[in-house]
């Protein structure tokens, strides 16, 4: 059985990012499902204000404190975490799905003899066994998977998937842990953060806009969804594959690697609406997809579809719109 | 410079029908076609493109059943040396622990200096073979990389963090790097350029000339038990406006009108 629940802390310079509390809220649920103790840990350049503020809502902090957690070095993170928490024999190890946890969760998992599960949108403890809900098949599908040794199992859950109500009230003990790191001896190095190049289009802040994904085809007409834009006052933004072809630069890419948006009207012209777009689309904006295939993703999270062909909506929509307008 | 490529041989799914196989521990497969995953013919391209600077060689494995030889062979037609298939059929039903177990066994043997693997498979969704694998060879590991630069005997790079930031790293040689899509555009594959390559050999690995034993893989090896596979239950999703594209389009306008959406 599992007596030891660790939640991983995640900052960046210097914060804590909001993923931590989900982790945080769904630790905390499996401590009490699991009948387990909960432990947050905080790798951290300076941590201790960070630390004071996870320990309002965890009874236990472990904090370590070192330059290298400046950033989320992952051979830095394995090792120390392995030195940490490996000598308890069994364990829980839950931390939100992010790109720096992407980087260390399946180093971790093999370093600390565990089985992995990376981007869990639900969890249950039923008869005493841990079960996990994530979504495979280009997000078409769900699965649970069951872990065939519970005892150490490593967990990365996916953002926005599990409810936080801060309690405030934990007093919570905060220890300090030697750093195990020799940090010249790491083999990975991080030099410094890089800001994505800013376009003259602010996606950002449109109130309307229309998005392109990979279902505009291999040699799209851009000039066919640019002109309904404009006729519809709005911006042209897109999904990840469109700027990995190279079709609009990296500033028009919604979603968790791109731009968060917070428009009125989101229109999703062949996008199928993983979750790292959906991530991207905040507020509530009128949400509208046209794709071709029923079940799309897409289809359960907007207000008005359209299943058909985009390259036979869209001149139909552009026109109708104008006759609209006037 | 010695690269070793992983790809990995997925059904895809992007705009099928997908059903629920009989026992629903997986989906009905049969019918759907099969392709390199996405991110791994960045990987290729980039592996292909280092050596064009470098120099070196390109090795292809793939942890999958015969039917994947095709896509070895498009990975050669792309510019890779070599190419490995790897399988038994003790290795039907492993998950992403089996298969790093088994690419690190298929590499521990060889003279590398890079792996390169993509960050993510659309399958699995998983996005754990690279850290796994990098683990189990004992070599530093990023994932979701562009703009990759090799010098001496350290690999420089970009990571991707979430809302437009990157960090940039350095690690020694040798490493895993696990790219991001879109850090290269994977060239065109010429008539000409899979007929160069059909003569050449893809030899298959199995658990035996691996060192491997079926406890390792498959079932057995794995750490993970798939209990069951549905379809994502309807909700209340969009209002679908029915009729000719042409009707659905102008019905659409109108909405957009009484929504006060049209700027
Ligand atoms: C760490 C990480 C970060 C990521 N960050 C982002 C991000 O910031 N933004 C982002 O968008 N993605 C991101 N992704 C990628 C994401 O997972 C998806 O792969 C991507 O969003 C898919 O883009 P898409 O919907 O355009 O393409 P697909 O998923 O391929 O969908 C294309 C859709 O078009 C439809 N279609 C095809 N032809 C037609 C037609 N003629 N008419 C109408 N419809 C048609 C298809 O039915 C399909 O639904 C990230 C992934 C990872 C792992
Ligand atoms: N069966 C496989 N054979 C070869 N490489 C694989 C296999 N499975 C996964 N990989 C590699 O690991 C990456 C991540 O896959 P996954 O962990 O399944 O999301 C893929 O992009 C491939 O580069």
């Amino acid at each position: 059985m599992i007596k030891n629940i660790y939640v991983i802390a995640e900052q960046r310079k210097g914060s804590l990012r909001d993923i931590t509390w989900e982790a945080v809220a769904a630790g905390k649920k499996l401590a009490t499902d699991l009948g387990a103790e909960l432990t947050c840990v905080l790798l951290c350049g300076k941590g201790g204000l960070i630390a004071e503020q996870l320990a309002v809502e965890v009874p236990k902090v472990l904090l370590v404190e070192n330059p290298v957690f400046e950033s989320t070095n992952s051979e830095a993170v394995i090792s120390t975490l392995k030195e940490l928490i490996k000598p308890q024999g069994s364990y829980l190890v839950v931390m939100g799905a992010s790109n720096s946890t992407l980087d260390f969760a399946p180093g971790l998992s093999v370093a600390l003899d565990a089985a992995l599960a990376t981007d869990c949108f639900s969890l249950e403890v039923k008869d005493g066994r841990l079960l996990a809900s994530r979504q495979i098949y280009s997000y078409k599908i769900n699965s649970v998977v069951s872990f065939k040794n519970s005892d150490r199992v490593v967990l990365t859950l996916r953002a926005g998937s599990f409810q936080f109500s801060p309690a405030g009230e934990a007093k919570g003990t905060i220890t300090n842990e030697p750093c195990p790191i020799d940090e010249s001896k790491l083999r990975k190095r991080f030099i410094k953060y890089v800001e994505a190049e800013k376009g003259d289009v602010d996606v950002a802040s449109a109130d309307i806009i229309v998005s392109i994904g990979r279902g505009i085809g291999d040699e799209p007409d851009l000039e066919m969804f640019q002109s309904l834009a404009d006729t519809m006052g709005g911006v042209l933004a897109c999904s990840r594959p469109i700027v990995d072809k190279n079709l609009l630069p990296k500033y028009h890419q919604v979603g968790t690697s791109g731009i968060e948006v917070k428009p009125k009207v989101y229109l999703a012209l062949g996008i199928s609406g993983a979750f790292q777009h959906l991530g991207g689309i905040k507020g509530s904006p009128l949400l509208i997809a046209v794709n071709k295939d029923a079940r799309a993703p897409i289809f359960r999270v907007a207000n008005y579809g359209i299943v058909g062909d985009l390259n036979e909506v869209v001149p139909a929509l552009e026109e109708k719109i104008k006759s609209l307008k006037g | 410079m010695n690269i070793i490529v992983c790809m990995k041989w997925i059904p895809d799914t992007s705009e099928a029908d997908l059903t629920v196989a009989a026992g629903a521990k997986d989906i009905k497969k049969d019918d759907l076609d099969h392709d390199i995953n996405d991110w791994d013919r960045f990987a290729v391209e980039e592996a292909v493109q280092i050596k064009e600077k470098v120099g070196g060689k390109v090795t292809v494995v793939c942890v999958a059943p015969e039917d994947s030889e095709e896509t070895l062979r498009e990975c050669l037609a792309r510019g890779a040396d070599e190419a490995f298939q790897v399988w038994s059929d003790e290795m039907e039903g492993g998950d992403g622990y089996c298969t790093a177990s088994i690419l690190a066994k298929f590499i521990k043997n060889r003279d590398f200096d890079l792996v390169l693997t993509g960050t993510l498979a659309e399958d699995d969704g998983a996005g754990q073979v690279g850290g796994m694998l990098a683990a189990m060879l004992d070599i530093p590991s990023s994932t979701l990389v562009s703009k990759i630069e090799i010098h001496d005997k350290k690999a420089s790079f970009l990571r991707e963090l979430e809302g437009g930031l990157y960090e940039s790293v350095e690690t020694d040689i040798p490493c895993l790097i696990s790219v991001a899509t879109g850090l290269n555009e994977p060239r065109f594959v010429s008539i000409r350029a899979v007929r160069k390559v059909a003569s050449i050999d893809i030899p298959n690995m199995g658990i035996e000339e691996l060192g491997m034993d079926a406890g390792q893989v498959g079932q057995a090896g794995a750490r993970l038990v798939m209990e069951e596979v549905s379809l994502p239950p309807e909700g209340e999703g969009a209002e679908i406006i029915a009729g000719k594209p042409e009707e659905s389009a102008a019905r659409l306008a109108e909405i957009l009108k009484e929504k006060g959406a049209l700027g």
